[in-house]
């Protein structure tokens, strides 16, 4: 018969096991006595460790266990310890006694943690845990009744997965992380699920950059920002979320916007700015389109991450912000690299956690859980519930997981599609002709040009920012993006204003056209010169 | 003597414990059958072997060269197939919370079969939960020896519950068939001695128990002996009341001093035993009665009266008819039972 032998380390305990004055050691618990004599528990051999200064009482506790374990080999290890309450001098014995140890595949390990002083405990426990003792933890405990003298024993495995009540509150949390990461929509498509479960076990256990590439509008802003409510939740970040967009940020004012300025820095630098990565100082920066940035913010970033300082625009002094770094790319990095418009070292940097997104037609099973997540969005944002039929919804979802539909902006697109049947939905009912009519509005966008929808985002991103933007309906964006257009073509906003409204002019016998433009902006909270400048 | 066929036993019957499985230990050595035993103390705290039984499983494994299967701490499945008991030199260690005494219980029809044999027990002497040396050593071997069997105990050092440490040793000499024996009534009692033992503990415990003997057994002075124990490691303390008949056999009740337990408890439990005894004009007291079926179902014949059997006893009774082929009869008469033995001789 194969049983393993079992071995049981453990320290001598001052007080614990020592035999009580008069002589009378066995009416009461010993613990290392006392893990020997329980009846269901056999220790083969007891690595008895004890401090040099109190061998006799180690003598005395092996020779006690001798007695009530004959089956039980003691092996009493000298160790000496100047301080048994000096952390680092006990782990380091310790450490020393495992890594010397000769451990076998062919015994069963205990380590005792009831004796000893708590830093002993403590560090048998790390021990413990990081594998140098390959043994599971074993816990002791005085009896409830006084006339038996062994007590109760329990085991503590560290493999924590072994214990169901405690693998299931795991299991429960992983899956909130999960849901927060996908925004509680329930993806079906198993790819994108275990991209989901790699960005959380990189989230939980990195403070590595995270790069997340992928097709534009395949959701990497929204994902950055459940990064970043993951890790606070889990108190592994306290600062604060700070987003900007690499496409927006040109010229001198780009380094300034990331690393401030000093007070006079440079003409028109009247008050001092703090700059964005100090911002985001204890939190998490989200650069998207990374691969926009200029090389000198590029090399200025690289310092900035890896020492933690930088010096901002006009300063003589360094800075500190120790932040966590996402970035989001739609550009082959390795292509920039190549043709010399990114550096080498920087993107060696930030991919160790490259997460490609996939688009929407990659996982186009996901769509009809997306569906509900924007129609329940657009429900938040407007108040108001908006719902297809069944036959309105069974002709959308066909059309939408077809060949013909591209979503070419992936689900920028989906967004944008949503709100326009939300907002022209009578009665807050999507119906079947509302979907035909967006069909052909779907389809001559992706004809036309996919690009143009892309040159509307960035046009209006680079002007209002993510925040701005996010709270402006899709249906609303196009026409802005032409106003602006228009506006920056123009010397001034009443020649604008003739130009946007020339068919009312036609009509009406007189009209202010460049009142109607600036109220009109003023929606947006823009006025002329900062669409100009 | 040995045959292919293997007994089958439900461990969680009757009395359900370690008791089946050293009676089955015992009596598959001497006829060197074969048995499995399942749901070991199934119904236990702490179900399957514990130390204690594993200690006898592998003493019993040790004097026939048995082979075994499931002998694991936990186990609650085992087989059991052993060879013929060879005589010799041998040494059992146990553990505190096991008894010595169970020990020498399970194995020692193996050692009356294979005789010539000399062995040594470590462990507990004198345990609350089985029965004490004193007892074994005064009550129970001398009717075996007027049995026919050449066997003789010497306790070397006490072993008191929970330090152990304790030591006797067995000395077996030839191999004689056992002869049963007409234990029906009792003689006249020509002999009586209360002893209180007590180790490392305040010697007037002993005199307080003593008291109590005195005062409601009627004991005279001579009759009262107080013993310091010097050779025990721990602390302990018993207390043993003596009957000794006109043939010479005797009878033997205990009580054990335990923590929170005062003197004077400890010999009214040794007391009442003691009454329920004398009054029932039987010979053989309810823990006697236990450890004669083995040898009296090895005999195949005699016959004894005894107090209402026990749970233990029953059980036992059981095991012994799986092995033996015995007539064992238990007939109750009021507060007594007599059991009768008839059955073929296994050995000689």
């Amino acid at each position: 018969m194969a049983r393993r032998p079992t071995v049981a380390f453990g320290f001598v305990g001052l007080v614990l096991d020592r035999p009580s004055r008069d002589g009378r050691s066995w009416d009461r618990w010993r613990p290392s006595v006392s893990l020997c004599q329980h009846e269901d528990l056999l220790i083969d051999r007891f690595e008895l460790l004890y401090e040099a200064s109190i061998a006799p009482l180690a003598e005395q506790v092996a020779t006690d266990i001798g007695l009530v374990s004959p089956e039980t080999v003691v092996r009493p290890t000298a160790l000496v310890i100047q301080d048994p309450w000096d952390f680092e001098e006990v782990y380091g014995i310790l450490h020393g006694f495992a890594r010397g140890y000769a451990f076998s595949e062919d015994e069963d390990y205990l380590v005792h943690i009831t004796t000893g002083t708590h830093v002993q405990q403590i560090c048998f426990f790390l021990l413990t845990e990081s594998r140098h003792f390959p043994a599971r933890l074993i816990q002791t405990a005085p009896p409830r009744r006084k006339r038996d003298t062994e007590g109760t024993w329990q085991l503590i495995d560290l493999d924590l997965s072994r214990y169901d009540a405690i693998a299931m509150r795991f299991a429960e949390e992983r899956h909130e992380a999960h849901s927060l990461l996908k925004s509680g929509i329930e993806t079906r498509n198993e790819g994108f699920n275990r991209q989901i479960e790699e960005i959380e076990r990189v989230a939980i256990a990195s403070r590595d950059p995270i790069l997340l590439t992928g097709p534009t509008g395949a959701g990497k802003s929204l994902l950055a920002r459940r990064i970043y409510e993951l890790k606070q939740k889990r108190r592994l970040l306290q600062g604060s979320f700070v987003e900007v967009n690499c496409a927006t940020l040109r010229g001198d004012a780009a380094m300034s916007a990331l690393f401030g300025h000093e007070k006079g820095a440079f003409t028109g630098a009247v008050t001092a700015r703090k700059g964005l990565l100090r911002s985001a100082d204890g939190g998490l920066l989200f650069l998207d389109e990374i691969g926009e940035l200029g090389l000198d913010e590029q090399a200025m970033l690289l310092r900035a991450l890896e020492e933690k300082r930088f010096l901002p625009v006009g300063a003589d002094v360094e800075v500190m912000s120790d932040f966590e770094l996402i970035g989001g790319t739609n550009r082959d990095l390795q292509k920039a690299v190549r043709a010399g418009i990114f550096r080498e070292d920087l993107a060696a940097r930030i991919d160790t956690w490259t997460f490609v997104l996939p688009s929407l037609k990659e996982r186009i099973e996901d769509f009809e859980p997306n569906l509900d997540f924007e129609l329940e969005e657009f429900a938040r944002r407007n108040g108001r519930r908006v719902s297809f039929n069944q036959e309105a919804r069974a002709r959308y979802l066909a059309f939408a997981t077809s060949e013909r539909a591209l979503w070419t902006a992936n689900f920028r697109d989906l967004d944008a599609s949503v709100t326009r049947l939300a907002t022209l939905a009578d009665g807050g009912r999507i119906r079947k002709a509302d979907v035909e009519r967006e069909i052909v509005r779907l389809e001559a966008a992706w004809r036309a040009a996919p690009s143009q929808r892309d040159a509307d985002h960035e046009l209006l991103h680079a002007l209002l920012g993510t925040e701005a933007l996010d709270a402006i309906d899709a249906f609303d964006r196009p026409q802005l993006a032409h106003v602006l257009r228009v506006c920056r073509a123009s010397k001034s906003l009443s020649e604008a204003g003739r130009q946007l409204f020339q068919a009312s002019r036609k009509l009406k016998a007189s009209s202010n056209d460049a009142d109607r433009l600036r109220k009109y902006l003023q929606r947006f909270e823009l006025d002329f010169h900062d669409v100009k400048a | 003597m040995t045959t292919n066929e293997r007994i089958h036993i439900d461990g969680s019957f009757g009395e359900g414990g370690g008791q089946i499985l050293r009676s089955a230990l015992g009596l598959a050595a001497v006829t060197g059958k074969s048995f499995e035993i399942e749901k070991i103390r199934a119904r236990r705290k702490k179900p399957g072997l514990l130390r204690q039984h594993l200690t006898a499983v592998q003493a019993a494994k040790a004097m026939t060269n048995a082979t075994v299967h499931g002998d694991e701490l936990g186990s609650k499945y085992l087989v059991f197939e052993p060879g013929p008991p060879t005589p010799g030199d041998y040494h059992f260690a146990v553990g505190s919370a096991g008894s010595a005494t169970l020990v020498f219980q399970a194995i020692l029809p193996a050692l009356l079969v294979a005789g010539r044999s000399r062995v040594v027990f470590e462990g507990g002497t004198h345990n609350p939960w089985a029965p004490p040396f004193s007892f074994i050593d005064r009550a129970f071997m001398p009717l075996l020896r007027r049995m026919g069997a050449e066997i003789d105990l010497r306790l070397e050092r006490h072993g008191f519950y929970p330090a152990g440490g304790g030591r006797f040793v067995c000395e077996v000499g030839a191999a004689n068939p056992l002869r049963g024996l007409q234990l029906l009534s009792r003689g006249k009692v020509v002999r009586r001695l209360a002893s209180a033992k007590v180790a490392h503990l305040d010697a007037s415990i002993a005199q307080r128990e003593l008291e109590v003997v005195k005062a409601r057994l009627g004991f005279e002075r001579h009759e009262l002996e107080a013993v310091a124990v010097k050779d025990s490691v721990g602390p302990g303390n018993i207390l043993t009341i003596e009957f000794e008949d006109q043939d010479g056999s005797v009878e033997v009740f205990t009580g054990f001093g335990e923590v929170r337990r005062s003197a004077e408890d400890v010999a009214k439990h040794a007391i009442r035993d003691a009454r329920n005894w004398l009054k029932a004009d039987v010979r053989v007291g309810e823990h006697l009665a236990d450890q004669l079926v083995a040898p009296f179902a090895m005999a195949g014949s005699g016959a004894y009266r005894s107090t209402a059997l026990s749970r233990h006893t029953l059980t036992n009774i059981t095991i012994t008819r799986l092995f033996l082929d015995v007539e064992i009869t238990p007939v109750s008469e009021g507060q007594t039972t007599t059991v009768s033995f008839d059955g073929a001789p296994p050995i000689g």
